[in-house]
């Protein structure tokens, strides 16, 4: 049996994979970005201390982090429009549920980081004559800010591996590009080692860019 | 409107409990312009809760208290204490200074910063105006030289001492210690109090729950003396340490000496 490689396969279907990437990149920057505004209310609802907020925003979080991100998508896709009868492209309903999905783990994020910051530090804001609004802004998010960048990268990466999803629902991103090629040319050793070495780079990348911003925020610490 | 009470601090019957736990009860005090009182006794005896209670760190559950003339809460006919409306109290802890235990230096800031925001954010100072003051205040606790210093690189006792520059820099009518030296090694417990003399010297009103009877002693203008959540005995530090009334007195100072 010939095991031969033929690598410039990819070189062939550059065009075809970059476009994937592109989707990809897409695909879990907007899911990123409207998770966040998503966690950050689900997380002041959560801290609240009125039962009507704190109660949504716990059940929330719960069933996001508790059922398997693949259901999620295929009920935003297949179910949703059913229930409420709106129609979204399979690229919509896609990045809808990714950006839930990964607001549960933010919101629990922002709540830590929040928690984290010493109470002693709130008081002294206190005496000083801070309000409650100049307290949260000065003092607290900016303490609290950097003891979430960790969490927060861990939940980018594994939300761009988790965007490979979205290829279930005929989404034409990294992965369904690569399924694509694979199948035209019967080359699935090199596209899918390819594939994985994008999302390995892209994923240490993220990881780099963080690490040398939590360098540059810790000089206090 | 500028009317100059001779009293700075006046608390009647106050009570404060965390559910069914009372740990104050019938406390009345009077602290005169000028006046250095400083508040001593067991742990849990109170004196804490008692000194944050002035500020209203630690809302109180009934009594009164005025702080320079002017109410720090809401006084219920029935005796219940409520909370001021959040602009009214900041505005009035604005002026009352607080330094803690663990100095709680904004860990982000450096030294200067630390002084300076609540000039900036709080009074509306300019920029400029604050670090002139806040480079005043950090050469009044000898800490010029740290003030670009973030508060890890600083020993104990220099966080504490910017943390007084910091309580300063808002011109407080009083200044509230708790503990200020509790969590300092022995050879920085030095440096701390002598500012707070110096302080002290320059006829600031001060508030002080400490454990150092020496500076009680050499300081003080009155001793409070509290046991259960009451004020067992008070008066000058010749009077309590020299001649306690009360037994309990005797016993806690024989224990700390």
């Amino acid at each position: 049996m010939s095991s031969t490689f033929h690598f410039g396969i990819v070189w062939e279907y550059l065009g075809y994979l970059l476009a994937g990437v592109k989707i990809t990149v897409l695909v879990t920057t907007a899911a990123l970005l409207f998770g966040a505004v998503v966690g950050l209310f689900v997380a002041l609802g959560r801290m609240s201390k009125r039962r009507w907020l704190q109660w949504p925003a716990i059940a929330y979080v719960e069933i996001f982090r508790n059922t398997p991100a693949l259901i999620q998508l295929m009920w935003a896709y297949y179910c949703l429009p059913i229930l409420a009868g709106i129609n979204l492209s399979a690229i919509v309903a896609a990045t809808l549920a990714l950006a839930v999905n990964g607001g549960a783990y933010i919101a629990e994020i922002i709540r830590g980081g929040i928690q984290a910051v010493d109470r002693g530090q709130v008081e002294a804001a206190k005496t000083l004559g801070f309000t409650h609004v100049q307290t949260l802004r000065k003092i607290v998010l900016p303490q609290a800010f950097r003891k979430m960048i960790p969490p927060f990268v861990n939940e980018m990466v594994s939300l761009l591996k988790f965007s490979s999803l979205v290829s279930v629902l005929g989404v034409a991103d990294l992965t369904y590009q690569a399924q694509v090629v694979s199948t035209t040319t019967f080359r699935p050793i090199e596209i899918f080692t390819f594939i994985a070495v994008v999302y390995f780079v892209l994923c240490t990348a993220l990881s780099y860019v963080a690490r040398r911003l939590e360098i540059r925020l810790s000089v206090s610490d | 409107m500028a009317e100059v009470h001779d009293t700075m601090v006046r608390i009647e019957g106050l009570g404060k409990s965390f559910g069914a736990l009372e740990v104050l009860r019938d406390i009345d005090v009077e602290v005169k312009r000028g006046e250095v009182v400083v508040l001593i006794g067991a742990s849990g005896s109170g004196k804490t809760t008692l000194l944050r209670c002035v500020n209203c760190l630690e809302v109180p559950t009934r009594g009164r208290i005025w702080v320079d003339g002017e109410p720090m809460g809401i006084f219920d006919q029935g005796g219940t204490f409520r909370l001021l409306p959040e602009r009214a109290l900041s505005s009035r802890r604005a002026q009352i200074g607080m330094v803690f235990q663990r100095f709680n230096l904004f860990s982000h800031m450096t030294a200067l910063r630390n002084v300076t925001l609540a000039p900036v954010m709080v009074k509306k100072m300019s920029e400029a105006e604050a670090e002139e003051l806040g480079d005043r205040l950090l050469a009044k606790v000898g800490l010029s030289d740290k003030r670009h210093a973030y508060p890890s690189r600083l020993s104990g006792g220099q966080q504490q001492r910017v943390a007084i520059a910091r309580a300063l820099a808002m011109n407080p009518k009083l200044m509230l210690f708790d503990e200020p030296t509790s969590s300092l090694d022995p050879e920085l417990v030095g440096e701390v109090l002598d500012t707070m003399k110096q302080l002290a010297d320059e006829g600031m009103t001060m508030v002080v729950v400490t454990h150092e009877m020496s500076f009680a002693r050499e300081v003080g203008d009155r001793i409070l003396f509290l046991h259960q959540g009451r004020i067992l005995e008070q008066g000058s530090p010749e009077e309590v340490f020299a001649r306690p009334r009360e037994e309990r007195t005797r016993a806690f100072l024989s224990r700390v000496k």
